[in-house]
């Protein structure tokens, strides 16, 4: 006898959004690398920002979905739901930390400095760090049903930390991060003109990190974690025969 | 399907939104002249000489040229006079005045070259790396010789040139400053500038920072204030784009391996999968 496990073929959808993220980002990385110009005053060094950006609206996105997937997993009791929250703190993590980093290096050449505890750099920090401490209490609830239901609470104030970051430098006016869209903060230092050919690059980056990107690693993910438990529920009934 | 699509296409449309506001901001920006990994401002009225190697003005009415470059050589002084040789294809001696200067971005050496009668050239050279930064100004009308100087103040708690300017004047024409009328403050695009003025000299005095930048013409008042208004322009917007390419590397490589990482442990997590269903394939084949 040959055990096998469930497993639905991939969705053309998602074949689709794989080859789109993959062009896409080849694409951008294109654009942000070789068709934006070279800005003036801060030198190659100001191409990050063409990742650094998205990539942090690419977190809202997975994050954003973590709430979406803990509401509903909380409300229909569903694993599915939860399983796509726990995939969206996955991927928005990752994503987070490329925020992170990215902008940590940036600021070496702009700000002369790694890191500083500004407001919009601690929350992002403590973003991150919300959201790694999910993954290990998530670990370490055995339960499914108390699993879910606490994580799901969990993902859905973890967001709290996502919004903050985003709206600090908005309301804290003693910050030294720049703003693209609008008026900088007094003190922001490292700003740059949005030029045609900045939005041009930025634009199609934007919407690959905050739609098509997340969304497709997060259904692959998803995926993989449907599979896991498939397999888990096989070893059980394998145990109890 | 159709619920991602209409999600997708939300937040098309809202970053199109924003991109028209911040396309507005793109009016306030000043034009730069770009060569070379530097930037000098455009100078409005002026004649544009410059090419991929070398910024250059040309002021036809007052046979001026402002010409900003950057050269392979170690020395400033070396660096000038080859370079204006080149330039004007005339033989270069020693500059009749030479100091240094400390300003924001590092120290320049102040130099003034009497070519021939009819030729003056102020330049303004840095050192960079194994290179020489140089911003000259060079005008070639026998009866109005022009000099343009970057001096230290002597006093920063003045917020007037008066005492730098009667140093130059003392210094380049052999001429105490009392013995030309000063004529009060001046407003050009540049700031405010302190005048002074004599029949055939006249001399001009800004203060920024704790330097003052003086302007000397055997000529008018008048016909100098464009071109000292024009250097300081020069001078005070003139800036090397930095080569920080090595971090947009790191900040690349960082973002490739956090999202190669993600991507591996796909790979890695449904091979372990495999494995696993493997080994309860090989246990059930024994039970049976």
């Amino acid at each position: 006898m040959t055990i096998e496990l469930e497993s639905k073929p991939m969705p053309l959808l998602l074949r689709a959004l794989t080859i789109m993220t993959v062009l896409g980002f080849a694409t951008t990385l294109y654009l942000g690398l070789f068709a934006a110009g070279t800005d003036i005053q801060q030198g190659d060094v100001q191409r990050i920002f063409y990742i650094h950006m998205p990539s942090f609206f690419g977190a809202f996105t997975a994050f954003g979905l973590t709430v979406l997937g803990g509401v509903l997993a909380l409300a229909r009791e569903s694993d599915k739901w939860d399983k796509i929250a726990l995939a969206g703190v996955e991927v928005g993590l990752a994503f987070a930390l490329i925020n992170l980093l990215t902008g940590s290096i940036w600021a070496r050449p702009i700000w002369n400095t790694w890191w500083t505890w500004d407001p919009r750099l601690t929350s992002a920090a403590v973003m991150c760090l919300t959201y790694a401490a999910y993954l290990m209490l998530r670990a370490g609830i055995e339960d499914a049903n108390r699993r879910r239901a606490f994580m799901s609470v969990y993902g859905i104030f973890a967001f709290v930390t996502v919004l903050i970051t985003l709206f600090i430098i908005r309301i804290v006016p003693d910050t030294i991060h720049p703003v693209i869209v609008g008026a900088s903060p007094q003190n922001a230092q490292g700003s740059f003109e949005a030029t045609s050919g900045v939005v041009l690059a930025l634009l199609p980056s934007m919407a690959l990190w905050l739609t098509v990107m997340p969304i497709t690693l997060i259904w692959h993910r998803y995926r993989l974690e449907e599979r896991r438990e498939g397999l888990d529920r096989l070893k059980l009934k394998l145990l109890s025969e | 399907m159709a619920r991602i699509s209409i999600f997708i296409a939300s937040i098309l449309v809202v970053l199109l939104l924003a991109s028209q506001i911040a396309a507005q901001d793109a009016d306030r920006i000043v034009p730069y002249v770009q060569a070379r990994g530097f930037n000098a401002p455009a100078l409005e009225g002026w004649e544009n000489q410059s090419t991929e190697e070398i910024a250059q003005f040309h002021f036809a009415a007052a046979e001026a040229t402002i010409r900003a470059a950057i050269v392979a050589a170690d020395d400033p002084i070396t660096a000038a006079q080859t370079d204006l040789a080149e330039w004007l294809r005339v033989e270069v001696g020693p500059p009749v005045y030479s100091d240094k200067v400390n300003l924001a971005d590092g120290t320049w050496q102040v130099l003034i070259f009497d070519i021939d009668a009819a030729t003056t050239a102020s330049v303004m050279a840095r050192r960079q790396e194994a290179q020489v930064v140089l911003i000259s100004f060079v005008e070639r009308a026998p009866d109005a010789r022009s000099m343009m100087l970057t001096l230290a103040q002597a006093d920063d708690s003045l917020d007037a040139a008066t005492p730098e300017i009667a140093r130059a004047l003392q210094e380049l024409a052999g001429v105490d400053i009392v013995q030309l009328e000063s004529t009060g403050s001046i407003a050009l695009p540049s700031g405010e500038w302190q005048a002074y003025e004599r029949p055939g000299l006249s001399a001009m005095g800004m203060v920024f920072g704790n330097d003052s930048y003086v302007a000397l013409q055997e000529g008018a008042l008048a016909d100098l204030a464009p071109l000292a208004d024009a250097w300081n322009r020069t001078l005070l917007g003139f800036f090397i784009t930095p080569d920080n390419s090595g971090y947009l590397a790191l900040g690349l490589a960082a973002a490739f391996i956090i999202l190669g990482l993600l991507i591996l442990s796909y790979f890695w997590r449904a091979r372990t999968l495999r494995q696993e269903l493997a080994l309860l394939n090989a246990l059930a084949e024994e039970g049976d």
